[in-house]
């Protein structure tokens, strides 16, 4: 296990600039989740460590060693790609051994490491299938037991799991948080599904055009998002208007900020409550999701949603003049400069 | 798609389908099954009316040694083209497929098979300038080399070789091709990250998961090479003489059609068993 | 690149096969142009060759034929094999694979004994030799190459176009007429190129089929080469070469054969 050190690295593709002036440090055994749009480098990014394609400029160390010029098969990293990857003519067996052959550990060693792995991904009696015998969800394991057979210093995840229906992602994603505290190993996931990253991983990178706009934990990053872009992008966003600033108690300049809140934080009631930041609005639209409903209102002509129990919402007829209303503390102070 | 049960569907179906395959029952299928029905005759029917049923066409391909020994040089051949067809062709295919990219492998591929589409009579035609004596391939090599050079390819085996492999080589290559580019690039990265070397990934992931293809093509060169006699004819001269020329000479030379048509057919039968036992591989391979 | 040799090899390996492939081609179409008629060099242009082709009535009288022939078996097997690959995409019924797994033997079986049973079986039932036994085998041997052609485009074709048009009204022809055969017109030229192109180069089985006196163009060449070749048969070949590498190239764009995805 080990470290994985990005410094300043650039990557053009033509014209096109994938990584610009990237730095990243991944800490040793940690999960690590890489959150962008199509198109940020994040893929980019995860091939350059992995090894496939080199950068044009700057440093990658992955523990002591400086890896930027090492082509992918010296590197020692553990792969998991979004279709799995799975080689269609060899056995379940076979797949998860390869690396290990490839590594000429010997026959004997090779049986036992296959069957633990193959044992650690539940799949124990499963050697002797064809890839194509199995479900989607067996075939993430196996895929997942091949990349990690070989013990490598990092293991690199490309959208492992968006190939997945939505149970058996989430029963995939505690499987796999599982297995990565079991083995200990440093873990960099690339996902576009922020439930997933939050879930998952213990630090987020949120990129944007090749570049790096925040990294830290979840919560930090949930909490206190650098950027509009990163306030929207990881959870929703409800942009307080600058008229309707006015008598609010808000934690920042003004001139130097802007102010939002997130869904989950606000409280709708048909009087103005006594404490905390209210404004009026007018209630749009009320959907119902079982034991959560989600209510969409106009505060200052700007739209904006609200999640909340539905039983701690007042029946109110849409088109109604309502509060919204939140604790000081939850709102989010966004410096301006970034955002665009 | 529809379950036919209209009649109207049903009278579509046929006035859609019967023409073409009519066609082929009348142009195909039909002279097939004559062909074997003639094997066993002992003259045409419209030269002899005495004309009777024999076994000897069948016999005398197992009297004679000759056809026998013909039909082994065919086969031989056919190895041979097939062997090099794969030796030269399928790194060919190797390299369009997996280290070229974008428009230029378009156009290499295109380069590639368009010969194999134009008229191999005529591209037979041009070896037979380059290789014969005194011709352009010893006067270039002459113009290269300090000393005098007599090849002497034209009129050998050689020659009907290089013939051959230069027909049918874009055969492999577009099967090969096909079957290369359809790998996922995913399962390729997949190895080398797992460390593999070039050579493993080629020996134990492009190779076999191409086989099928690189197989297809290998019958496809093999079926035609066996039953050759334009080729042999005219790059061959003395050493020329294979089963295909015989089967030609019973038809335009000798007139002996019903032993023509015992050697088409004993040919047919190779051509089948060949084809019969490399499809359950292809079939296999397609799961 | 960071092993540049492996690449590298590669390449020059293509380029060879590249080299193997045309450079005959070449010789021969630049030996068209060379006075000498024993192929000597040094190399003196003329077009002597040309002027002599274009003065043979055999040869001129040969390539009409093979043109001729070669239209027919186009426009023939287009309109039979267009047919024949709608309905096999269409309707699902017993005995359908059979029906596609027999479009192989005119493919796969060796064309000397494809012709020679023609031969025997055309004179068994009265056509015998000449132009239209020639035309009869041609349209058999392209069907299966028109069909294929056609299944392919059609393979991509989105059967809910038909039912909305059905839907609003269109009857059956219609469907046909607007919306089905404008979507395959690509894949139809395609294989109504291929069609022309397997007539105009087929020799074998024109060989065994056509009448001594009018043979078709490869038929003549063959004959020719045999009694010992002279340059207009150069002439001739360049010709022929061109005329059907132009074609396929047209086909391969029109159709995904070209290998593009």
């Amino acid at each position: 296990m080990s470290s994985v050190e990005v410094r300043n690295i650039t990557k053009s593709f033509g014209r096109a600039r994938a990584l610009d002036d990237v730095s990243i440090t991944f800490e040793d055994g940690g999960f690590f989740a890489l959150l962008g749009p199509s198109g940020s480098g994040k893929t980019t990014l995860l091939r350059t460590i992995a090894g496939f394609s080199f950068p044009d400029t700057g440093t990658i160390r992955i523990g002591a060693r400086n890896v930027e010029a090492v082509p992918v098969e010296k590197r020692d990293i553990g792969m998991m790609f979004q279709s799995y990857a799975l080689f269609p003519n060899m056995s379940v067996a076979d797949n998860v051994g390869f690396g290990l052959r490839v590594r000429r550990v010997g026959a004997a060693e090779e049986r036992r490491r296959v069957a633990e792995a193959l044992d650690l991904v539940q799949l124990g009696d499963k050697g002797g299938r064809m890839p194509h015998q199995l479900s989607g969800g067996q075939r993430q394991r196996v895929a997942l037991a091949r990349a990690i057979v070989t013990q490598p210093k990092v293991l690199l995840l490309d959208e492992p799991l968006s190939a997945l229906d939505k149970t058996l992602r989430v029963d995939m994603q505690i499987e796999l948080k599982r297995i990565q505290r079991e083995v200990g190993i440093t873990t960099i996931f690339v996902t576009h599904d922020q439930e997933e990253a939050l879930t998952l991983s213990d630090r987020i990178g949120i990129l944007r055009d090749g570049r790096i706009v925040q990294a830290g934990t979840p919560r930090e990053v949930y909490d206190h998002p650098n950027s509009a872009f990163a306030a929207t992008f990881l959870g929703e966003a409800n942009w307080l208007p600058d008229a309707a600033l006015e008598g609010l108690q808000l934690p920042g300049d003004r001139t130097r900020h802007r102010f939002a809140v997130r869904p989950e934080a606000l409280t709708l009631t048909d009087g103005r409550p006594a404490t905390g930041n209210a404004l009026s609005a007018r209630l749009e639209q009320r959907v119902f999701a079982g034991a959560m409903a989600t209510c969409l209102v106009r505060v200052d002509g700007e739209p904006w949603k609200l999640v909340a129990r539905d039983r701690d919402l007042p029946e109110m007829a849409p088109g109604s003049e309502v509060w919204v209303s939140w604790t000081p503390e939850d709102t989010l102070a966004v410096p301006r400069e970034a955002a665009t | 798609m529809a379950e036919i049960t209209a009649p109207e569907d049903r009278r579509r179906l046929v006035t859609l389908l019967s023409p073409a395959y009519l066609w082929l029952t009348l142009a195909v299928f039909l002279p097939l099954s004559a062909m074997l029905f003639f094997s066993f005759l002992t003259d045409l029917p419209q030269d002899a009316p005495d004309w009777g049923f024999t076994l000897e066409n069948y016999l005398s391909f197992g009297e004679s040694e000759v056809y026998a020994t013909l039909l082994w040089k065919s086969l031989k051949l056919g190895v041979t083209v097939t062997f090099f067809c794969i030796l030269i062709g399928y790194p060919c295919a190797l390299v369009l497929a997996r280290t070229i990219k974008g428009r230029a492998r378009e156009t290499l591929f295109l380069l590639v098979i368009l010969p194999f589409w134009s008229n191999s009579l005529v591209r037979i035609f041009s070896w037979a300038i380059v290789l014969r004596g005194n011709g352009v391939l010893e006067r270039g090599l002459e113009a290269v080399l300090p000393w005098d050079i007599r090849l002497n390819l034209m009129f050998t085996t050689h020659a009907v070789v290089i013939g051959l492999v230069h027909s049918y080589l874009p055969y492999v290559i577009l099967t090969s091709y096909l079957a290369l580019q359809a790998i996922d690039d995913d399962i390729v990265d997949a190895a080398r990250s797992m460390g593999a070397s070039t050579l493993t990934i080629l020996r134990r992931l492009l190779l076999p998961l191409s086989l099928p293809g690189l197989l297809a093509g290998a019958v496809l060169v093999f079926v035609p090479v066996v039953g050759s006699f334009m080729e042999p004819r005219i790059l061959g001269g003395r050493h020329g003489t294979y089963y295909g020329t015989v089967i030609e000479d019973q038809f335009v030379a000798v007139y002996n059609w019903p032993l023509g048509a015992a050697l088409s057919f004993v040919l047919l039968a190779v051509v089948l068993l060949i084809l019969g036992l490399s499809t359950p591989i292809l079939r296999r391979a397609r799961t | 690149m960071r092993r540049p040799l492996l690449p590298l090899l590669g390449r020059a390996w293509l380029a060879l096969i590249l080299v193997f492939l045309y450079a005959p081609i070449l010789v021969m179409a630049a030996m068209s142009f060379n006075a000498s008629p024993f192929y000597q060099l040094p190399f003196e242009f003329s077009t002597r060759w040309y002027a002599d082709m274009a003065m043979n009535p055999q040869i001129i009288e040969a390539s009409l034929r093979s043109v001729g022939i070669a239209l027919a078996t186009m426009v023939i097997a287009t309109a039979l094999g267009t047919a024949a690959s709608i309905a096999l995409f269409r309707y699902d019924f017993p005995g359908k694979r059979v029906l596609q797994v027999l479009l192989f033997p005119p493919i796969a079986i060796p064309w000397l004994i494809t012709g020679t049973a023609m031969l025997i079986f055309f004179f068994a039932i009265g056509i015998g030799r000449g132009t239209p036994a020639v035309l009869i085998g041609h349209v058999a041997l392209a069907l299966p190459y028109v069909i294929v052609t056609v299944s392919a485009r059609l393979s991509s074709f989105d059967v809910t176009l038909e039912e909305a048009a059905r839907a609003l009204g269109a009857d059956a022809w219609t469907v046909l007429r607007r919306v089905t055969l404008p979507w395959i017109a690509p894949g139809i030229v395609a294989g109504a190129l291929f069609a022309f192109a397997v007539s105009f180069d087929q020799f074998v089985v024109s060989y065994f089929l056509a009448e001594p006196g009018d043979s078709t163009l490869p038929v003549l060449i063959y004959t020719a080469i045999r009694k010992g070749f002279t340059p207009e048969i150069n002439a001739i070949s360049t010709i022929i070469i061109t005329v059907s590498m132009g074609i396929m190239f047209l086909a391969t764009r029109k159709s995904s054969f070209g290998g593009s995805r």
